[in-house]
C-alpha cells in the first residue's frame, strides 16, 4: 500500500494511525462536552498526552511517517473524518462549530500563504470573508446563479477588491503594511454601515447552499441514521479545508515556495536573484484574498444571514491570531489553532461576562509559554536528492 | 464576592421558606428541571443592559423556583451574543438543538433577533424577545415560535411626535447613532414629523462608539434647531448631551427607550439631563402591580447592577415562559401553541397581549421628563405643571 | 463659512490628543521596535485613575485646582506604573518573538486591561461623568465659539509635547535612549544600563498616555472603559503616517487625521456616515505616496 522508503529503514505507521485516532476522539470530545469540570479534565487530558508524545519523540514519529506515507495520511484522516461526522451525527450545534472552525482555518491557510509564505501582512482578513459573504447574499437576491458559481463569484469578487490594495501593498512592508490593511479593514466595516443598498447595519437574509440540486437545509438520511443537515456543511467545508491545505503544501514544496521564502527573508537578495517580488507576492496575496472570499460565501449561506458587526477589524484580529497561534508559516498549526479560538469563547460561556477576560489572558499565556506558536514552523531541510 | 452574597440571598430565601414547605418537602425534592435559556449581551459596550436584563431573569427563576406550588425545578441557561449576529446564531443553535431546554427569552440587539427567529422557527423552540425593538423581528415573518414583550419603536416615535407638536415645536435636528436601531429610529422619526407637517433641518449620523462630535455640533449649532432629537443608545447620548453644553447648544433634548435609564442622567449629570424628553414602552413598575416587589426583590438578591430599562421586560418574560410551562408542561409544541393565546396577561409592564405575529400589542408608551435627577412621567412633573418649562419653547 | 474658524478649534483639539497618543506609539516603537497596542487602554486606565483622584480630594474637601493637579499626578503616576510593568513582565520576554506576535500580545493586555475596568470598575460598563474642573463657558469671536477649557488644555497638551522632546534631546536619559534605540550593543557597552533605560521610556510614553487621558476627560467630561481602543487605532494610524520613530511625525499624523475627519463631516454633513471611510481611503493614498511615513523614520529601516 505505502510506496517503498528510499531509505533502508521503513518507518514504522503506527505512531501516524495513533495520533490521527487520537486528534479525531480530542475533536470529537472537545465538541461534545459541555460539562466544565470535565471539559478541563479532557483538556488536561489532552495537553498532558501532547506534551508526553513531544518530549518521547512521538511527534518526530508521526511527522517521519506522515512524510513517508502521504496517501496513508490522507486515507487515515478520511477515516477520521466520516468517524467523527458519525459520532457528532446529530449534534446540530456541534457540527455548526466544526464547520465554522473549517472555514476559519481555510481562511487562515490563505492568511498563512500571505503572512507565512510570501511576508505580507494583512489585518483585513475579515473585510475579505465580508466581501465573500456580501456577494453570495447579492448574487443570490439577483436569483438565477447556480450557488456553484456564486461561491466562486465570492472569492473572485474577493481578489478583485483586493487587487485594490495591490499597490499599497507592493509599496509598505512591516507595521505600514499592516496600517493600510487595518485601515481598509475599518472602512470596509463603516462602509458596510452606512450603505443602505447592502441592507445596511441591519444585515442581509441568505438562503442556504443548494449545490447540483444537492439542498444543503435538508437532514441528511443514511442507512437508517438520520443526520442533520450541518453534515452537508462539514463536508463541504472540509472539502474546501482538505484542498486548500493541499495547495499550501504543494506551493510550499514548490519552488514557488522557496522563492516565497527569498522575498520574505530579504528582498535585497531576491531581486539580486532576479526573483520578480511584486509577481510573487500578488501571486500570494490573491490566493490568499480568494481563500477568504469563497469561504465567507459558505459562511454566509450556511449562517444564512449577515451584517456588518461580523466582519470588524476585531474579526481579522481573530484570524491573525489565529495564525499566530498555530505557529507563523506552519500551515498544519491553524488547525488545533483555529480549533482553540473558535471553540473556546463558546465553552467558556458558563463564565458569562467574564469571558472575554479570561480568553485574552489565555491567549497571553500561549504567547509567552509557545512564542513560535503550537505547532512551529520548520526550517526548510535541504535534501540532496539522488536521481 | 458578587456570587457570594447571591448565593447567600438564596440560602436565606430557602431557610425562610424551609418550615412553609416542610410538609411537602418530598415533593420538592421530587420536582423535574426543567431548562430555559436567556440570551443578551453580556460583554462589549451594551452589556449593563445584558447583564440587567440577565439578572432580572434570574431573578424571576429564583422567585419561581423559591415556591412549593410549583411543579417544575427551573434552571437558566445564559448565554452571550455579544450583539453580533454570528455569534446569536451560534448560540441559538446551541439551545435550540438542546432538546432538554424548552424555551428561550432571547436578544437586547435587534440585528442579532432578525438573524436568529429563522433558527427559532426551524428548530420549534418556543421563545419571548425581551428588549429588541426593530418592527421585522416579528412582522417579516410569521413564525409562531416568535413572540414579543417589548414594544416596536414604532409607538415611541409616533407618541414623541405628536408630544413635540403640541408643545409647538417646529424645527428639528436628528441625531442618531448608524446601528440598526438609530436608523430605523430616524426612519420612524422624520415619517411622524413630516406628518405633523414640521421641519427636519438635517440628519446627522455617527457610528456609536465615535467620542467627538464637534465637528457635527458646530453644523448643528448653524442649523440652530429647537430640538435634537436623539435615536441611540446611552454612551452615545451622555455624550451628545455633555458635548451640547459645552458648544452653548441650547436646544431641547429629545430622546427614547435607548437612553431611558439611571445611566444616562449618572453619566451626563442631573443639572444637562433636567427637562430631557422621552417616550418608553412601560409607565414607572414601582406604579404598576407587583412592580414594589420586583425592585425590593431584585436590590435583597444584591446586585451590584441595575436592572436598566428592559430588565422588567426580562423578568417578565421569563416569568410568561414559565408560567406556560407551568400549564402545559415541559414541551415545545404546547408552549408554543400556548404562548400564542396570551391575552391581557397582568404584568409590571402593564398587560400583555399578543397578535397574531406574537407582538405585545399593548405597550404603555409613556412620556419622561428628567426632574432633579430622576426620571419623572410627563403628567406628574413639575414640567406638566407649568413650575417648570422646557428649554426653547416656542 | 463663518464656521471654519469653530472648526480649526475643534481639529486643534482633537489634533493635540491624537498627537499626544501617536507620540507614545512612536517613543515605544522608535527604542524598542515595538507596536504597543495597549497604549489606548493604557490611557483609558489612566484617565479612571485620574477620576478616582479627583473623587477623592474632593471628599476630602481639598480645592479645585488641588483636584486638578491630583487627577493629572494620579493618571501620570498610573499610567506610568502600567506601561512600565506591562514592559517588564510582557514586552521583554517576548522582544526576540516576531513583530507579529508582539502586536498580538500587546492587543491581548490591551484588551484585558479595558474588561478588567469594564468589570471591576463600579458600574464600569456605563460611561462616567468626569467632574468640570475648569471655568467653563467661552468667548465669541465672529462666529466662532471659543471653548476656555479648550484653550487651556490645546496649551497643555502642546506645552507636554515640548516637554517630551525636551527629555529625549537634551536630558540625559533622553541621551541613553537615543543610543539604545540606536543600538542597544553599543549602548551597553557604553555603559548604559539597558534593564533600566527599557523600563523608563516605556513609563515616559505611558505618562503621555495618561496626560492625554485626563485631558480627554477634562474636555469631553465623559470616559469611559471602551474609550482606549478607537484612540489607539487612529494614534497607531498617526504615528505611522507620519513616520514611526518621528516624534515630529506623531504630531503631524496626529493633526492631519484629526483635520481629514473634520474636513469630511464639515464640508458633506450629508455623508457623515461616511467619514471615516474617506479619513481612511485618504490614509492609504498618503502611505502609498510615502511608504514610510510622511516624515521618513530616522535611521535604517526597521521591522
Amino acid at each position: 500500500m505505502t510506496a517503498p522508503s528510499p531509505q533502508n529503514k521503513p518507518v514504522a505507521v503506527w505512531p501516524l494511525i495513533t495520533a490521527v485516532a487520537f486528534a479525531a476522539a480530542a475533536l470529537a470530545t472537545l465538541v461534545l462536552i459541555d460539562n466544565q469540570k470535565i471539559l478541563g479534565l479532557a483538556l488536561a487530558g489532552i495537553a498532558a498526552i501532547c506534551l508526553a508524545a513531544a518530549r518521547f519523540g512521538g511527534v518526530a514519529a508521526t511527522e517521519a511517517a506522515a512524510s513517508e506515507n502521504p496517501w496513508l495520511l490522507r486515507g487515515l484522516i478520511l477515516i477520521a473524518a466520516v468517524a467523527v461526522l458519525f459520532v457528532l451525527r446529530d449534534d446540530n450545534f456541534g457540527l455548526l462549530m466544526v464547520a465554522t472552525v473549517l472555514i476559519y482555518a481555510t481562511v487562515c491557510i490563505g492568511l498563512t500563504i500571505q503572512m507565512g509564505y510570501a511576508g505580507l501582512t494583512n489585518f483585513a482578513a475579515a473585510a475579505f470573508v465580508g466581501t465573500g459573504g456580501y456577494t453570495a447574499a447579492m448574487l443570490g437576491q439577483k436569483g438565477g446563479l447556480p450557488d456553484a458559481l456564486v461561491l466562486l463569484g465570492g472569492g473572485l469578487v474577493a481578489v478583485f477588491i483586493g487587487s485594490l490594495l495591490i499597490l499599497p501593498v507592493l509599496r509598505t512592508r512591516g507595521h505600514y503594511a499592516a496600517l493600510t490593511t487595518l485601515a481598509f479593514g475599518v472602512l470596509f466595516n463603516v462602509f458596510l454601515d452606512a450603505n443602505e443598498l447592502l441592507g445596511g447595519p441591519q444585515g442581509l437574509k441568505i438562503p442556504g447552499i443548494n449545490l447540483f440540486g444537492w439542498n444543503f437545509s435538508n437532514d441528511l438520511h443514511i442507512l437508517g441514521f438520520t443526520f442533520s443537515f450541518y453534515v452537508n456543511y462539514v463536508i463541504l467545508t472540509g472539502v474546501l479545508t482538505a484542498l486548500a491545505m493541499i495547495l499550501a503544501g504543494l506551493l510550499d514544496k514548490s519552488w514557488i515556495g522557496v522563492w516565497l521564502d527569498v522575498v520574505r527573508l530579504d528582498e535585497t537578495a531576491a531581486s539580486v536573484f532576479g526573483l520578480r517580488i511584486g509577481t510573487w507576492k500578488i501571486l500570494a496575496f490573491t490566493l490568499g484574498n480568494f481563500l477568504a472570499g469563497l469561504m465567507g460565501a459558505v459562511y454566509a449561506k450556511m449562517t444564512g444571514f449577515i451584517a456588518p458587526a461580523n466582519f470588524t477589524f476585531g474579526d481579522s484580529l481573530v484570524m491573525v491570531s489565529i495564525v499566530i497561534l498555530g505557529g507563523i508559516g506552519n500551515r498544519w498549526g491553524v488547525l488545533p489553532a483555529a480549533l482553540i479560538v473558535v471553540l473556546l469563547p463558546e465553552k467558556l460561556q458558563f463564565i458569562q461576562e467574564y469571558r472575554l477576560l479570561l480568553y485574552a489572558i489565555l491567549v497571553i499565556i500561549i504567547l509567552i509559554a509557545r512564542p513560535d506558536g503550537l505547532v512551529a514552523r520548520r526550517v526548510r531541510a535541504l535534501r540532496m536528492e539522488t536521481r | 464576592m458578587v456570587t457570594i452574597t447571591k448565593r447567600a440571598f438564596a440560602a436565606l430565601a430557602t431557610a425562610s421558606l424551609l418550615p412553609l414547605a416542610f410538609g411537602g418537602f418530598d415533593a420538592a425534592f421530587a420536582k423535574d428541571k426543567v431548562k430555559i435559556a436567556f440570551v443578551g449581551p453580556l460583554t462589549g459596550a451594551l452589556s449593563p443592559h445584558g447583564i440587567g436584563g440577565r439578572n432580572s431573569a434570574e431573578l424571576a427563576v429564583k422567585l419561581m423556583n423559591a415556591d412549593p406550588n410549583t411543579k417544575y425545578d427551573y434552571e437558566l441557561v445564559v448565554l452571550d451574543d455579544e450583539c453580533k449576529p454570528n455569534i446569536g446564531v451560534q448560540v441559538v443553535t446551541k439551545i435550540a438543538s438542546d432538546r432538554s431546554i424548552v424555551a428561550a427569552v432571547p436578544h437586547y440587539c435587534s440585528a442579532t433577533a432578525i438573524a436568529t427567529v429563522d433558527i427559532f422557527n426551524r428548530f420549534k423552540l418556543p421563545m419571548v424577545v425581551w428588549a429588541a425593538v426593530l418592527p421585522e423581528i416579528t412582522y417579516a415573518n410569521k413564525f409562531p415560535e416568535v413572540h414579543r414583550v417589548s414594544g416596536i419603536l414604532i409607538g415611541q416615535n409616533r407618541i414623541g411626535a405628536e408630544f413635540m407638536k403640541a408643545r409647538g415645536y417646529k424645527k428639528f435636528v436628528s441625531f442618531v447613532d448608524s446601528t440598526d436601531y438609530g436608523k430605523s429610529m430616524n426612519k420612524y422619526f422624520t415619517q411622524f414629523t413630516l406628518e405633523n407637517g414640521n421641519d427636519i433641518l438635517g440628519t446627522f449620523s455617527v457610528p456609536p462608539d465615535q467620542q467627538d462630535l464637534s465637528a457635527e455640533l458646530t453644523k448643528i449649532k448653524e442649523l440652530n434647531p429647537e430640538v435634537i432629537y436623539f435615536g441611540g443608545l446611552t454612551p452615545l447620548g451622555a455624550r451628545l448631551r455633555t458635548q451640547m453644553a459645552k458648544f452653548g447648544i441650547n436646544a431641547q433634548f429629545e430622546g427614547n427607550s435607548g437612553i431611558m435609564g439611571d445611566a444616562f442622567i449618572n453619566a451626563a449629570g442631573p443639572e444637562l439631563t433636567e427637562g430631557t424628553v422621552t417616550f418608553f414602552d412601560s409607565p414607572p413598575i414601582t406604579k404598576m402591580p407587583g412592580g414594589k416587589m420586583f425592585t425590593n426583590a431584585y436590590k435583597a438578591a444584591g446586585y451590584s447592577e441595575p436592572p436598566e430599562a428592559y430588565g422588567p421586560f426580562a423578568f417578565i418574560a421569563t416569568n410568561l415562559v414559565m408560567e406556560t410551562i407551568e400549564k402545559v408542561g415541559p414541551d415545545r409544541a404546547k408552549i408554543t401553541e400556548d404562548l400564542g393565546n396570551v391575552k391581557d396577561r397582568p404584568s409590571v409592564v402593564g398587560p400583555i397581549t399578543f397578535d397574531d405575529h406574537g407582538q405585545n400589542i399593548t405597550p404603555l408608551t409613556t412620556k419622561y421628563v428628567v426632574q432633579d435627577g430622576k426620571w419623572v412621567v410627563w403628567e406628574d412633573s413639575e414640567y406638566a405643571a407649568g413650575k417648570r418649562k422646557l428649554k426653547n419653547l416656542p | 463659512m463663518g464656521m471654519i474658524g469653530q472648526h480649526l478649534l475643534n481639529g486643534m483639539m482633537q489634533g493635540t490628543i491624537y498627537g499626544l497618543v501617536a507620540m507614545g506609539f512612536t517613543i515605544f516603537f522608535g527604542v524598542m521596535n515595538v507596536i504597543k497596542f495597549s497604549h489606548g487602554d493604557v490611557l483609558t486606565l489612566g484617565a479612571f485613575g485620574g477620576l478616582v483622584a479627583v473623587w477623592a480630594t474632593h471628599s476630602l474637601g481639598l480645592s479645585v485646582p488641588m483636584q486638578f493637579v491630583a487627577a493629572f499626578a494620579a493618571a501620570m503616576l498610573l499610567s506610568a506604573v502600567a506601561g512600565a510593568g506591562i514592559s517588564h513582565f510582557l514586552i521583554m520576554p517576548l522582544r526576540n518573538a516576531p513583530p507579529l506576535n508582539m502586536l498580538l500580545m500587546t492587543m491581548m493586555v490591551g484588551t484585558v486591561l479595558r474588561e478588567a475596568i469594564r468589570l471591576f470598575f463600579p458600574n464600569g460598563t456605563n460611561p462616567q461623568r468626569f467632574p468640570e474642573l475648569l471655568p467653563s463657558g467661552g468667548f465669541n469671536i465672529g462666529s466662532s465659539f471659543f471653548r476656555t477649557d479648550a484653550l487651556i488644555l490645546i496649551v497643555a497638551g502642546i506645552a507636554s509635547i515640548g516637554v517630551v522632546y525636551w527629555i529625549i534631546n537634551r536630558t540625559k536619559f533622553g541621551l541613553a535612549m537615543r543610543a539604545v534605540a540606536e543600538d542597544v550593543e553599543t549602548a551597553r557597552t557604553m555603559g548604559i544600563n539597558f534593564a533600566r533605560v527599557i523600563p523608563l521610556t516605556f513609563a515616559l510614553g505611558s505618562i503621555t498616555a495618561g496626560f492625554a487621558g485626563t485631558i480627554y476627560g477634562l474636555y469631553y467630561s465623559e470616559i469611559n472603559y471602551g474609550m482606549g481602543l478607537l484612540l489607539a487605532v487612529i494614534g497607531f494610524t498617526a504615528a505611522i503616517v507620519g513616520g514611526l520613530g518621528n516624534i515630529w511625525g506623531a504630531i503631524v499624523g496626529g493633526y492631519l487625521f484629526a483635520g481629514l475627519q473634520t474636513f469630511v463631516v464639515a464640508a458633506i454633513p450629508s455623508m457623515s456616515d461616511y467619514k471615516n471611510v474617506f479619513a481612511f481611503v485618504l490614509i492609504i493614498m498618503l502611505i502609498t505616496w510615502r511608504p514610510t511615513g510622511l516624515l521618513a523614520e530616522r535611521g535604517s529601516e526597521r521591522v
